[in-house]
């Protein structure tokens, strides 16, 4: 009798499925939810020291500062992400016009680029002050517009994916009803369309909001490469500042505080966005059929595609590519053999994370898609979203403080680290995937006499695979790029990201071009992996769309 | 009231030609179905007259107007879709205020116009309901308040009831017909129930492949149909392959079924000598003492009549029906058939052989 055959017998035992659904619940709870948000107990318990910070107005001022610089710019991006991100995800879905498959890629290619990269290659091509000998357009900003232009790059892949996922489901019969009783394309849009996907508005609005909230690494970079980095805080960088000028205990209660107000913040947001998607209206009933008329049709149409076309080429695209201008020049190779040792790491720890999101995630999915009307299933359903909305800088501080006790190897901590930020990544895909599958194939399968497992293995997982395979990529590239949670975590772990972080701080440090030089090759060279790995994805996915449909 | 013309209509999806060659004139007022098989191009024909789709070739004109180039919102068509495509986050009656207000009529008189159609079409007292609340049938009424409210004097139904249930759309169908002829509104309504079609119907224009097949009213459809895919697609009837014997001056025709069993009919499309097919239709077979010997094969029951299959002796399965209360033959039991020789009808055998013509693809 094989493993397999055991596990399948084992799994139609009453006893055994609610021992491993115990199990998953319990190791989702303690080790992925718990460590995020333990920080808020730390805070409690250490009091009398963060009070003391609480009550220096000069500290208070630069926290505050952070934190409101991270929600103001995380909301103007997002609203910016909406405004372009609706005509887009639009076109994309409703409009065929030569090329679209190429956009299509080329939306998305901000995803395979590490956001440390990102920050690298967006500062440089807005402009760089104090004469970096690079080819820049030399436009001094201001760091906060810097950091809103960076994040704008990898959030409006997620907005424009989220748009039009939704669209995509919603019967086009409902425009061209709106059209036939003689509403104009913007009219019927505006009074039809956009109402029945105010969910999928939140939802993209949510991950936004979260992803800017949470960048790290790349803003960091941004900062340091126009001397900003110790002047101009967002709450993730003032952690990682403290972190690296301290490196000890030192600044510990200001950490945990700003860590604090990033987590109850971003919750709150959580809280009033799903509220809102119930209770806020967008305009509807009002109509202007005249003036909509006018912006149907011909110029104004050829305008707005053109102003999106424009958009996505100078905001997200050319950024994106411009670190690439460096292998034009010359220049002093990084120590590969560290790198490649950085790469070795990176890939240990995104590769472990990941196999856990597979094994311990699927069935929280599972669970979670076939008990949505349950208490525990819709409880899960929200918790799984909390480690997507923290902060990955203030999750990491706060999963360090939980097993500070332990003393378990920086490594271990920081592949768990990586895991809570990750594993909602897959659980979502995961749930999105099976909701679509009729759970009647299934019961079929069990009333043909399959065991719960072999159901499992044999109907379920041949039709979600390819969601499981792009959650599983998401969540790897994802840990790839991400370096807010490992600096929070330990510095000490070498990823890529923190080899590159390294690099530009001994640039700041010793002014000395060649280091700027070298992070740009590792950037490059971390873009390379990553774009891979996201070719993948669009193969994997496209594949199951292929399978399903015709077109 | 619009008239509506098309001239050489073409319409193609990359390779898939959906509609080819289309010409057709539709008069005022007139109510006219399309029938056909699915995927004969029935939905892309009425939303090329909608302007949903641009046709590939071809124009329409409406009142003499060429309106092919007229974008959609200004074509004032009604379309009522299957899946009725009610707007799920308005109300009834703000579903039916959606085409005056887009008109630029003012708040109270959009409310008056979308109440007006809804009374004709007796949804009024649910007017204030959300469509998800209603069933399929009041749903498909709404939609066609909607349609009417916007001021549309043309309407495209496609399969507005193929998801209702069997009574509903029974009587919903004479709804429709009462109300858009009070209105004298034109109406091309596409269907797959032939039945729908015979009874709602001022002319049916029945399509294959893309093509207009052959068009006439209801009862020349049925009584003298040009083809043998109309007389099989419309109605039903038993086709049997036949030589023409002889032609009397007189009118009458001899043919020979296979083993050479005689048949005396009024008259023949084909010439004496020929092969030919006979149909005739269920309801115009008759039992006798004498005739067609065949054995009976199969008896159901079909709601209002029995359905007699049997074998002739000529190879082919004929069918006929015998009222309710009457007697049922036997499984095996051997009855002599003849057919009305006024109904029955002798084609030239297709040159694609008589299954390709009557294929429904
Ligand atoms: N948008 C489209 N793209 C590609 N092919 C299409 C498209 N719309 C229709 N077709 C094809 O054109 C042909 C005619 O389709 P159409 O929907 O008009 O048929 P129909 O008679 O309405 O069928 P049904 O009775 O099933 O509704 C079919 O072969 C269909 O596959
Ligand atoms: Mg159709």
């Amino acid at each position: 009798m094989s493993l397999i055959d055991r596990v399948d017998d084992a799994s139609s035992k009453r006893g055994v499925k609610r021992a491993w659904l115990i199990l998953v619940v319990l190791i989702f709870l303690v080790l992925i939810i718990l460590p995020s948000v333990y920080v808020l107990f730390e805070a409690v318990s250490q009091w009398d020291l963060i009070s003391g910070v609480a009550s220096d107005s000069g500290k208070m001022a630069v926290i505050w500062g952070a934190v409101g610089n991270s929600f103001s710019i995380a909301f103007i991006v997002t609203i910016i992400d909406v405004i372009v991100g609706i005509p887009m995800a639009w076109l994309m879905v409703r409009k065929n016009f030569p090329g679209k498959r190429y956009v299509d890629t080329l939306i998305d290619m901000p995803l395979a680029f590490p956001t440390a990269a990102l920050g690298f290659s967006v500062a440089i091509f807005w402009g760089v002050p104090q004469g970096l000998d690079v080819p820049g357009l030399g436009i001094v900003l201001s760091p906060y517009v810097l950091v809103i232009l960076l994040h704008l790059i990898f959030t409006y892949p997620y907005m424009v994916r989220t748009l039009s996922g939704i669209l995509e489901q919603l019967d086009p019969n409902f425009e061209t009803a709106g059209m036939t009783l003689g509403a104009s394309r913007f009219t019927a849009v505006r009074t039809i369309t956009l109402p029945l996907f105010r969910a999928g508005l939140v939802t993209g609005f949510i991950l936004c909001f979260a992803r800017s909230l949470s960048e790290t690494g790349g803003t960091y970079i941004a900062l340091s490469l126009i001397g900003k980095q110790s002047t101009f805080f967002t709450g993730p960088t003032f952690i990682s500042e403290l972190k690296h000028q301290a490196g000890s205990q030192a600044a510990m209660p200001e950490l945990i505080l700003i860590s604090v107000l990033l987590i109850v913040f971003a919750l709150l947001m959580l809280f009033v966005a799903k509220m809102m998607m119930d209770k806020v209206k967008i305009p509807w009933s009002k109509v202007w059929p005249k003036f909509e008329r006018r912006i149907s049709r011909g110029l104004a149409v050829k305008m707005r595609n053109g102003l999106s076309s424009l958009f996505l080429a100078l905001f997200i695209i050319i950024p994106s590519f411009f670190i690439f201008s460096f292998l034009l020049i010359d220049g002093p190779l990084p120590d590969m053999a560290g790198l490649f040792k950085a790469m070795g790491i990176s890939f240990l720890v995104a590769g472990a994370a990941t196999a856990f999101d597979i094994v311990f995630g699927i069935p929280m999915a599972l669970y979670i898609a076939r008990n949505k009307d349950k208490s525990l299933g819709k409880a899960l359903d929200m918790l799984v979203n909390v480690p997507l909305i923290i902060p990955t800088t203030a999750l990491g501080l706060s999963l360090f403080l939980f097993w500070s006790s332990a003393s378990l190897p920086g490594l271990v901590l920081v592949i768990l680290g990586h895991i809570s930020f990750t594993y909602p990544l897959v659980v979502r895909n995961v749930i999105g995937a099976v909701e679509e599958v009729d759970p009647s194939y299934e019961e079929i399968a069990k009333t043909l006499g399959a065991k719960p497992f072999q159901a499992f293995r044999k109907v379920l997982l041949p039709v979600i695979q390819s969601s499981v395979l792009a959650g599983s990529i998401l969540a790897f590239t994802r840990s790839l790029g991400e370096t807010g949670a490992t600096i929070a975590i330990d510095p000490t772990i070498n990823t890529v990201p923190i080899y590159i972080v390294n690099l530009i701080n001994k640039f700041t440090e010793f002014n000395n071009p060649d280091y700027a030089y070298q992070a740009a090759v590792a950037s490059i060279t971390l873009t390379a992996v990553c774009f891979v790995l996201m070719l993948a994805v669009k193969y994997a996915t496209r594949r199951k769309l292929g399978g399903l449909r015709h077109d | 009231m619009p008239h509506i013309r098309l001239e050489n209509i073409t319409m193609r999806f990359g390779d898939i030609t959906a509609v080819s060659d289309i010409d057709l004139e539709i008069r005022d007022g007139e109510y006219v179905t399309i029938l056909g098989p699915s995927g004969c191009g029935k939905t892309t024909l009425i939303k090329i007259v909608a302007g949903i789709l641009r046709p590939t070739d071809g124009k329409i004109f409406v009142d003499g107007k060429d309106v092919t180039k007229v974008p959609l919102e200004d074509r004032d068509t009604g379309y009522v879709f299957q899946n009725i495509a009610l707007f799920p986050h308005m109300t009834i009656r703000g579903n039916a205020e959606y085409g005056p207000k887009v008109h630029s009529v003012e708040e109270g008189q959009a409310e008056s116009t979308a109440d007006e159609y809804l009374r004709l079409v007796d949804m009024l007292d649910k007017a204030g309901h959300f469509p998800k609340e209603l069933s399929g049938g009041d749903q498909q009424k709404a939609a066609l308040a909607r349609a009417l409210a916007s001021g549309s004097r043309m309407l495209m139904l496609d399969e507005p009831l193929s998801a209702l249930d069997a009574r509903v759309r029974m009587e919903l169908r004479y709804e429709i017909r009462r109300i858009v002829k009070r209105l004298g509104i034109t109406v091309l309504h596409v269907t797959h129930d032939q039945e729908e079609a015979m009874s709602v119907s001022d002319r049916i224009i029945l399509m294959r492949k893309g093509r207009i097949f052959e068009t006439g009213t209801p009862l020349d459809m049925y009584r003298s149909p040009k083809s043998i895919f109309a007389a099989y697609f419309i109605g039903e009837t038993n086709l049997m392959e036949c030589t023409v014997e002889s032609k009397r001056k007189g009118g009458g025709v001899i043919l020979r079924l296979r083993n050479d069993v005689p048949v005396n009919v009024s008259k023949s499309k084909a010439n004496v000598g020929e092969i030919a097919i006979l149909s005739v239709r269920p309801e115009h077979v008759y039992t006798a003492t004498d005739g067609l010997k065949a054995h009976v094969r199969d008896v159901v029951f079909m709601g209002t009549y029995w359905r007699v299959r049997t074998e002739a002796e000529s190879q082919d399965y004929v069918d006929y029906n015998i009222p309710a209360d009457s007697q049922v033959p036997e499984i095996g039991e051997e009855v002599y058939l003849v057919f009305n020789k006024k109904a029955s009808r002798v084609f030239k055998r297709p040159k694609e052989g008589l299954t390709e013509a009557i294929k429904l693809e």
